[in-house]
């Protein structure tokens, strides 16, 4: 019981808490523009923040990209750094539009290597305002540092509850200033690169035509985020679904469990419990005895599963980089969860009916004389 | 009063005992005696409610046991009547004080200072913790009668309290029996064909089943 009932709460926790995320993280961006290459990758690295970039792409193609008829407003992020794991996303101010984001404390930024960061980050890293940090090459933490230009951070920003509060924000010029060489950028603005393009259409009707535009007519790619990551979940569907029967199962067997154990124990009890009624007990008190203790495995037994199924939840959340990027603090899994619970009491009670009426059935005088 | 009018009992057809007849008045007692397999013990079964008789009728007093439904005649066992079988009954897994702690449950009471008072009476308060599975027979037949005291009931039934006893330890079994009843000013009815019993105990009727008719 506890361990079929730890698995579903598991199964439910990561697949609705992940579906929520997904959903939260994106800021109804239609399409996102980036370099040649898996199109759920780019969606996955450009707004969810939990895969690596296809590449980049020409800065130049990106501002022609944003003036398309089509396209109501674009905003350009680059990404390649981290602090303590936490992405450093080089964008526009428009960026914090998208999620609706205030300033808790502190300013936006106004020049170069000036950051604001996200409640979360904030909160794990220690980071305050006017004071500097040391960005880390790579999207994860190797070490491998640039020491030589740290980040100040000018604000922080109010919890949006959605990925938002794990990202430290700064301006464009902040990551060219980093990767590139400072010389080639006054020179030769065409050799500005960034990681991918989000964007917004001014209408629906270019859903179609405008990613088949840029896909074939351009060395980029277009991806819709919304296709993309319900195909992951088809993708993934399939493994859950999986999971969902083993559990199944294994609750299955663990009621047949409760039942053989309960049918065990009257049989090897029928004795004591025909002296019971010899004492005064009825059969209404026999009869609730034996489901009181029936129910009492089943109620204990699933709440241990779903507290294990919440803290085995938590240690992968924590404990995992890809964690970090969960929202946290939802609860619309708990009716779900509270929903499976409720069937399985009710499962466990019928089954927990079937010795109870063997026992309530008993023939003491017969039982007393075959002892 | 315990009055039992035409009482008949049959197993398939056989009859065991028929037209069956006694009085008891309150805190009188009564021997049941006659030879193995006449039907004593079912007889005893019949008269706690642990069996519906095939005719006739069982009062205590106004209440007519048979026509109570089944959970009434359970509760009324539990208030009313206590009950020395002959293979005890006891809860071999639970302790001696357990074993007295479920009667008074059963019995809906939660007062525990009789049970002391019991196991004391019996000889057994410095063993209360111990199992009835590590128990002596004779030691087992004092906490069977020490739970048939709990409740102060009105009706004891014995049934062969000392078959299985010898001759010091009937003594004892008897004796303890003879003065509990006395002591709760209950009513005693017991069923056996030793004549040890017979002898100790100074029953005001006695009920011959079989032959001894």
């Amino acid at each position: 019981m506890i361990l079929g009932v730890t698995i579903i709460t598991l199964s439910v926790l990561v697949n609705q808490i992940t579906k929520n995320t997904f959903t939260k993280n994106n800021p109804n961006l239609d399409v996102v523009v980036g370099a040649k290459g898996s199109p759920l990758q780019l969606v996955l690295s450009s707004i969810h923040h939990i895969d690596i970039p296809t590449g980049n792409i020409s800065y130049k193609n990106a501002k022609k990209i944003m003036k398309h008829p089509a396209i109501k407003f674009g905003v350009p992020i680059s990404l390649g750094d981290n602090f303590q794991n936490y992405r450093i996303v080089g964008t526009d101010k428009k960026f914090l539009k998208l999620y609706d984001a205030e300033l808790e404390i502190g300013s936006m930024w106004e020049k170069p290597m000036q950051s604001v960061i996200g409640s979360n980050v904030a909160n794990f890293t220690k980071l305050k305002i006017d004071k500097f940090f040391v960005g880390s090459h790579g999207l994860i933490d190797t070490g491998d540092i640039h020491s030589e230009q740290p980040y100040k951070v000018v604000g922080i920003l109010k919890k949006t509850g959605t990925i938002l509060d794990n990202l430290i924000i700064t301006s464009l010029d902040s990551v060219w200033n980093l990767h590139s060489n400072q010389n080639d950028i006054l020179k030769n603005s065409d050799s500005l690169e960034v990681t991918a393009l989000l964007l917004k259409y001014k209408n629906k009707t270019s859903v179609f035509s405008f990613p088949r535009l840029i896909n074939k007519n351009t060395s980029m790619q277009a991806a819709s985020p919304n296709l993309e990551i319900s195909k992951l979940f088809k993708l993934t569907g399939g493994a859950h679904k999986i999971i969902n029967y083993l559990s199944i199962i294994i609750v299955s067997l663990s009621f047949a469990g409760i039942l053989f154990t309960l049918l065990n124990n009257i049989n090897e009890r029928k004795y004591d419990l025909a002296i019971l009624r010899t004492l005064g007990f009825t059969r209404e008190r026999i009869f609730s005895i034996i489901l009181i203790e029936g129910m009492t495995i089943s109620i204990l037994g699933s709440f241990i599963g779903l507290i294990l199924g919440g803290i085995v939840y938590k240690c992968i959340e924590f404990f995992s980089l890809l964690g970090r990027n969960i929202v946290t603090g939802q609860l619309d899994f708990i009716y779900e969860i509270l929903t499976i619970w409720f069937v399985i009491l009710i499962i466990s009670f019928l089954t927990c009916l079937i010795p109870c009426i063997k026992v309530y059935k008993q023939n003491i005088r017969n039982t007393l004389l075959n002892s | 009063m315990l009055i039992c009018e035409n009482l008949s009992f049959s197993i398939d057809g056989h009859k065991l005992f028929s037209n069956i007849d006694f009085k008891i008045k309150k805190e009188k007692d009564l021997l049941i005696t006659g030879p193995s397999g006449i039907g004593k013990t079912t007889l005893l079964s019949v008269l706690c409610g642990l069996q519906i008789p095939t005719e006739g009728s069982i009062r205590y007093n106004d209440i007519s046991l048979y026509s109570l439904s089944e959970n009434k005649i359970d509760e009324f066992r539990g208030k009313q009547l206590g009950i020395v079988f002959q293979s005890f009954n006891l809860i071999n897994t639970f302790t001696i004080k357990q074993n007295l702690q479920i009667a008074n449950t059963a019995e809906g009471s939660r007062d525990t200072d009789n049970l002391y008072d019991l196991l004391e009476r019996v000889g057994l308060a410095d063993k209360s913790h111990i199992k009835v599975s590590n128990l002596s027979i004779g030691e087992k037949q004092r906490v069977a009668v020490a739970r048939a005291f709990i409740g102060q009931p009105k009706w004891i039934f014995c049934d062969e309290p000392t078959s299985s006893l010898d001759d010091k330890n009937t003594d004892i079994i008897t004796n303890l029996i003879k003065e509990e009843s006395l002591r709760h000013k209950a009513s005693l009815i017991l069923i056996t064909h030793d004549k040890r019993v017979q002898s100790i105990l100074n029953f005001n009727e006695i009920l011959r089943l079989g032959e001894e008719l």
